[in-house]
């Protein structure tokens, strides 16, 4: 069986399961809102603060949010020792690590594209301008945000404090990917197309997914089997 | 007299830098080799390393606030320290979260290898930010952070190695002690 | 060729050996009884020749290839502690998946398959969170064998099964023998297990302490081993 065809079969095994339980997306997609609201109260969200502060709150809003969900990732193979059977299957490594990145991916999107319009709604704010430019930010955004908070949850999986530890090690390291994420997306929501000044960003944002994708398909066979 | 203290503090922090290429290199070597000694000088190195980096952080806010008369100015090195110092104390966290002395060094490797291929993207990222922030251009360094040569270097040195030998040392007698425990507790 | 070989394996917690120096064999077609007390390392040996730990010293070899490559993979069964299915999803949708990562050539033909030899066909649609305890021993039981590898890995499987589950498991290991695979399990229950076993490998405190034929003082007294072989 091709390599992609066993990335699809696990990236549906988790969809599936989530789909049906609703669990980590229902908390994700309420925690997101909440902290959206929140935000609404801390500031006066007149249309000048907003122009200089959405990048900052929505990449904010989708880190938090999608670490909650991240966290799951690896855990719900604990119950009935299931992580055992999936390292145990004649399937590579990384093909059970990348299939799990896509279901997450596809979740983590998902609760983004939920969030932005709650944003637009609750703050006012015409977010649609540079929509294929936002939307790309989004996806290269979001997949930093999926590798290193998957392979954190494969590494964390067996400790106790897991929900404690998975963001401590994911903020950190995410930063770089998320200043640029936070720059672009302020710009690109203040109307602003892609350009020299922020272009730099966009190539930090590539440079970090393809450098932590390619490490983390190298070393997780050592997280998960030792 | 503080001049020359804020030099030897502000000195540890380039020490930093080694100590983290240090910890990087036994960090691989043990993945390769699974000898525990280099994951206890991996261990030592960042133990030191982050020490060092304390205090150098500690002694540059003074020292901003006694030359320019705000405690924090954003600066690209003092800023991509402060990052690299959370990534460490990360690592060292996760440390004491993991129970099992095989499992915990190879999850700690893996874990400093990302932490080294995060540092220098970090600093570009922030000297990037900075420089869109038109935030005023950077004063000098402070004492030290630049320094490579010299007495304070020389002396920080010094004591990274001692510290790192005495927490290698350090960590080797706990793993001992983790074994006769254990086989304390087998029936 | 031997089809199970550990050859001088030692796993160290830290710098605690839990298994020394283990060397034994399983031949083709063979029952080894893995016995021994708790703590005694018979979980961490089987782990490591499942290939879900690495031992620090020594090779674990599987029709002489390594646990951890692909091929190898597909040929050895493990049943845990754990089920190892998904509450979440059906019985009939966990053996599919288990049959698509095993790269079955009709995965629901062959869950449907041994959904019925483990009596649970009528439930096939039900969610495994429903079952009952016995029931989703049965299913555990089901995935091990799906894929008909040519290796099983059993960690005390007895326990904890009820008298139906046992007996599913006891008739689908004696056909398993009978069709030339081979068995390596780790047990308490020595009785269930001795009846099966070809070969007995005693454990004790990381070290083996006995390995060889299952003899029939062995059958008859169980805690002769024991007694005979003691605590090394």
């Amino acid at each position: 069986m091709g390599f992609l065809r066993q990335v699809w079969v696990v990236t549906m095994k988790d969809l599936r399961a989530e789909i049906r339980t609703k669990e980590a997306i229902n908390a994700s997609l309420a925690f997101s809102i909440v902290i959206l609201l929140l935000f609404s109260f801390a500031f006066d969200p007149t249309d000048e603060t907003m122009r200089g502060l959405s990048g900052g709150l929505l990449w904010i809003v989708f880190a938090f949010a999608g670490t909650l969900m991240l966290n799951r990732s690896f855990a719900r193979e604990l119950p009935n020792d299931c992580l055992d059977a999936l390292v145990a299957a004649p399937i590579p490594t990384s093909a059970l690590f990348l299939g799990k990145c896509l279901a997450n991916y596809v979740l983590v999107l998902a609760v983004e594209l939920v969030s932005l319009p709650v944003f637009g709604i609750f703050y006012n704010v015409h977010w649609a301008r540079q929509i294929p430019e936002l939307l790309l930010v989004l996806m290269l955004g979001s997949w930093a945000l999926t590798v290193i908070g998957t392979i954190f949850s494969a590494l964390t999986v067996n400790i106790k404090l897991r929900e404690v530890m998975l963001p401590m090690l994911t903020y950190p390291i995410l930063i770089p990917a998320l200043m640029s994420a936070m720059q672009l997306t302020t710009a690109l929501v203040g109307g602003t197309p892609i350009n020299s000044d922020t272009i730099d960003s966009l190539k930090m944002l590539v440079g970090f997914d393809v450098i932590f994708t390619a490490v983390s398909l190298v070393l997780v066979e050592t997280v998960l089997v030792g | 007299m503080s001049g020359a203290l804020f030099s030897f503090f502000g000195s540890g922090a380039p020490i930093a830098m080694a100590a983290a290429v240090v910890a990087l290199v036994a960090s691989v070597v043990f993945l390769r080799t699974r000898n525990f000694l280099y994951d206890a000088l991996a261990l030592a190195a960042t133990q030191a390393g982050f020490v060092l980096l304390a205090a150098a952080l500690a002694a540059a806010v003074i020292w901003t606030h006694a030359t320019a008369r705000s405690w924090w100015q954003w600066d690209t090195r003092l800023t991509t320290a402060l990052l690299c110092g959370l990534v460490y104390a990360a690592y060292l966290m996760l440390r004491r979260a993991i129970e099992e002395p095989t499992e915990r060094a190879t999850s700690a490797a893996v874990v400093s290898i990302f932490a080294f291929l995060d540092a220098p993207l970090a600093a570009i990222a922030i000297a990037w930010w900075r420089a869109r922030r038109a935030l005023p251009p950077e004063g000098a360094a402070p004492p030290g952070w630049s320094a490579t040569a010299g007495v304070p270097a020389f002396a920080m040195l010094l004591a990274a190695v001692a510290m790192t030998v005495i927490l290698l040392r350090r960590e080797e007698r706990r793993r001992a002690l983790d074994a006769e425990r254990r086989a304390a507790l087998t029936l | 060729m031997s089809a199970v070989a550990v050859e001088d394996v030692w796993k160290f917690y830290g710098d605690y050996p839990a298994l020394r120096d283990v060397r034994l064999e399983a031949a083709p077609g063979s029952c080894l009884a893995l016995i021994g007390r708790n703590g005694a390392g018979k979980t961490t040996l089987l782990r490591i020749i499942a290939g879900f730990s690495k031992a620090q010293r020594g090779k674990i070899k599987i029709h002489g290839a390594d646990p951890r490559e692909t091929e190898t993979r597909r040929q050895l069964g493990f049943l845990g502690h754990g089920i190892a299915v998904y509450d979440e999803l059906s019985a009939l949708e966990n053996l599919t998946l288990y049959g698509k990562l095993y790269n079955l050539k009709d995965p629901h033909q062959s869950a449907l398959e041994w959904l019925e030899r483990t009596g649970l066909e009528r439930v096939r649609n039900g969610l495994v969170r429903e079952f009952s305890r016995g029931m989703r021993q049965r299913l555990a039981v089901a995935r091990a064998f799906l894929h008909e590898p040519s290796v099983l890995l059993l960690d005390e499987p007895f326990t904890a099964l009820d008298d139906r589950a046992i007996a599913v498991l006891q008739r689908l290991l004696r056909e398993a023998l009978a069709a030339g695979k081979t068995i390596v399990m780790s047990t308490h229950q020595l009785r269930e297990a001795l009846e099966l076993a070809t070969h007995v490998a005693l454990l004790s405190r990381g070290q083996l302490a006995y390995h060889g034929a299952c003899t029939p003082e062995m059958v008859a007294d169980p805690g002769y081993i024991y007694a005979r072989y003691g605590e090394a």
